[in-house]
């Protein structure tokens, strides 16, 4: 069965073709129908640029290319403005994290949601604005929202965080999508609501048969809801796998150490497992592995070369000495750290 | 209640503070009761936590505690002193006692002044000669882990976590026996969160100061707490020690946050309560219990009654059914 998303290589630059700004750097994600995969990294890792490239939405400046990236058949780098419209908005909806700044202040719910119908829905739909009318109050009910009759009529500014969430889920819903990228649903939200709204996304997914992309950079809402999951750090995918292996037994060190940092799995100590310095900024990258000035297990070898994403086929990881089961690195690590160590504890000497 | 033997640092009574909202020309003024009658005591070199959604009152307790506003009613005592009766004089006389960390780093550093002038400036206000200033402030950089050389940079120049590390250590030039964190870590990304939080809880054991820390994220508190209050609609509903309130909690409302917080194994986690709806407007708050409307343990009396804090099982509850749940 051919994926309903299928993405191969896909980078993202910005600014000057002499000094690039990559944002997104060889990414390959698929997803299949009825499936939830998980983004997940720190800011500055490239998650949402990423979304907004497979919208279309990075504009001039900004540079996508592709091995390969197709959606349902569509082949999206080369799509004609007018068929990705007709695409996008309706086999393939967003859902984006603020949303009381995605809404537009000066129309009701109702014109709102009316509004992708009109261009998106069916003939029925399109033909009459009663038809309309109703499938928009029928929305509403889908997501939750009390006393819905009133709400078409309410202006985004008279809607709570979390109801505003829900009617830009209702939209995003209307047409029922293929696939729904929701790019951090529920940051801006309380955690009862958050936890409201993730159980909506989830209860949508099954009943409407859709795919989801889940972009969030919290650990624990990716463990609840996704079943497969993406690690992205500065730009680049560092772990790819099933959502209970990975958590059970990550096998690239940033996803070792991201979990181990979670106050959560730190629970009877006083200190949390910090990871040390700061994600790398756009032009201050190292040379070899993204990852190596923080990572505990480091050798001269990761300080020089990049290492490939390595694996089976969805179990993936981008490191020279992936981990055990056991939490601690494989391969020839032991050897060359052992090397590093005798070198006189030379400037790259692991720490 | 809790273990506080040593004398309280701070202690609230009755804490309250209505605001007066106008609602248009034409009809009268509404108040909203922002704090309604909190009681608490933090003693010296502990934590405690406020916990509630937003709306709850978390950061009015904030201004009442960094005294900011003076409260409508109740006492709130700093070492012994009322800071709620207290007259200008006396009050500019405490500020010093008490700092603030707010929850946004980008914002709340001044962007036109270097590191070094941000942390001199509550020096400078007191008078104190140029040298000593500077040489208290390298002091402090180099407590909260930056380095001598970014003295006389500017904030842009900084990470998200080196920000909140500047803020921290502004909050702290003044040796204040309490800072106010509001909300500290949840605008910085996982593996900086854990440097702050390790950065705090040092400073604390070096310092013996007091922390009243204000957050959402329930997974934090559980570790860097040693009292919970939790907060609903501008009241307390639960108040214990932190192993207490989380082995048991007493409140349904304290239920429904743990059961809402995610967590990396979803099968340990408790079952889920079904919290319905959101906070109901402070400008209209439900009779009786305030939680009534998203309870699942509603009964008539929530409805009529409203629940007075009462100790029970070690902590001290605000629900009528506290015993049957």
């Amino acid at each position: 069965m051919t994926p309903l998303l299928a993405v191969d290589g896909l980078t993202v630059a910005f600014g000057a073709a002499a000094r690039p700004l990559v944002a997104v750097d060889d990414l390959s994600l698929t997803v299949d129908a009825r499936e939830i995969v998980g983004i997940v990294g720190e800011s500055g890792s490239g998650k949402s640029v990423t979304a907004m490239a497979l919208l279309g939405l990075i504009d001039f400046p900004g540079r996508v290319s592709a091995r390969r990236m197709t959606f349902d058949g569509h082949d999206l780098r080369h799509i004609t403005a007018g068929r990705r419209r007709t695409l996008v908005g309706k086999d393939l909806a967003m859902i984006f994290q603020d949303p009381l700044a995605s809404l537009d202040p000066c129309y009701t719910v109702a014109y709102q949601l009316m509004e992708a119908l009109a261009v998106h829905g069916t003939p029925a739909q399109r033909a009459s604005r009663r038809v309309r009318r109703a499938r928009a109050l029928e929305l509403l009910r889908q997501v939750e929202i009390p006393d819905p009759e009133t709400r078409l009529l309410a202006f985004p500014h008279q809607l709570s965080g979390g109801m505003a969430q829900r009617v830009m889920i209702a939209m995003a819903i209307a047409c029922q999508p293929r696939l729904l990228i929701a790019d951090e649903p529920t940051t801006a939200l309380d955690v009862t609501v958050q936890a409201q709204v993730l159980d909506l996304l989830i209860r949508l997914q099954r009943e409407q048969g859709m795919a989801l992309i889940l972009i969030t950079h919290d650990l624990a809402v990716v463990a609840e809801t996704a079943q497969r999951v993406v690690v992205m750090y500065a730009g680049q995918q560092v772990e790819t796998g099933p959502v209970p292996e990975i958590f059970a037994a990550p096998r690239h060190p940033y996803t070792q150490a991201l979990m181990a940092a979670l106050p959560e799995n730190n629970a009877g100590r006083a200190r949390l497992r910090a990871i040390p310095g700061v994600v790398p900024g756009a032009y201050g990258r190292p040379s070899g592995c993204l990852l190596s000035p923080r990572c505990a297990y480091a050798v001269p070898r990761c300080h020089a070369e990049q290492p490939p994403l390595a694996g089976p086929p969805g179990r993936q990881a981008r490191c020279f000495f992936p981990l055990a089961e056991d939490g601690r690195p494989t391969g020839t690590w032991a050897r060359e750290r052992a090397e590093a160590v005798e070198g006189a504890a030379g400037p790259g000497a692991a720490a | 209640m809790t273990a506080a033997s040593p004398p309280a640092l701070l202690e609230a009574r009755g804490l309250a503070r209505h605001y007066a909202v106008s609602r248009g020309l034409f009809r009268g003024k509404a108040v909203v009761r922002a704090l309604d009658g909190v009681s608490f005591t933090l003693g010296a070199g502990r934590t405690l936590a406020v916990v509630g959604e937003s709306g709850c009152g978390k950061s009015t307790l904030a201004r009442q505690v960094t005294m900011i506003e003076i409260p409508t009613a109740g006492s709130l005592l700093l070492d012994g002193d009322d800071v709620a009766h207290a007259d200008a004089a006396a009050r500019k006389r405490l500020r010093p006692r008490v700092q603030m960390v707010f929850q946004n780093p980008y914002a709340s550093l001044n962007p036109r002044k270097t590191v070094g002038a941000l942390l001199e400036e509550p020096l400078a206000i007191r008078g104190e000669p140029a040298a000593a200033r500077r040489e208290a402030a390298l002091a402090m950089l180099a407590r909260v882990g930056l380095r001598p050389e970014q003295y006389g940079r500017f904030p842009h120049m900084f990470s998200g976590g080196q920000r909140q590390r500047i803020a921290v250590a502004r909050a702290l030039m003044l040796h204040p026996r309490l800072v106010v964190l509001d909300e500290p870590v949840s605008a910085l990304d996982v593996s900086i969160q854990a440097q702050v939080l390790n950065l705090l809880m040092d400073l604390q054991q070096a310092l013996g100061i007091a922390y009243l820390f204000i957050s959402h994220n329930l997974q934090v508190v559980r570790h860097i707490a040693d009292d919970v209050l939790v907060m609903y609609l501008g009241r307390a509903v639960e108040y214990g020690g932190k192993a207490a309130v989380f082995a048991r909690p007493a409140h349904p409302y304290t239920r429904a946050l743990l059961a809402s917080t995610p967590s990396l194994q979803p099968a340990l986690r408790r079952a889920r309560v079904p919290l319905a709806g959101e906070l109901p407007s402070p400008l209209d708050p439900p009779a009786g219990c305030p939680f009534h409307p998203r309870c699942p343990f509603v009964v008539d009396r929530c409805k009529v009654e409203v629940p007075p804090l009462r100790p029970f099982r070690g902590v001290t509850v605000a629900c009528h059914r506290a015993e049957e749940i």
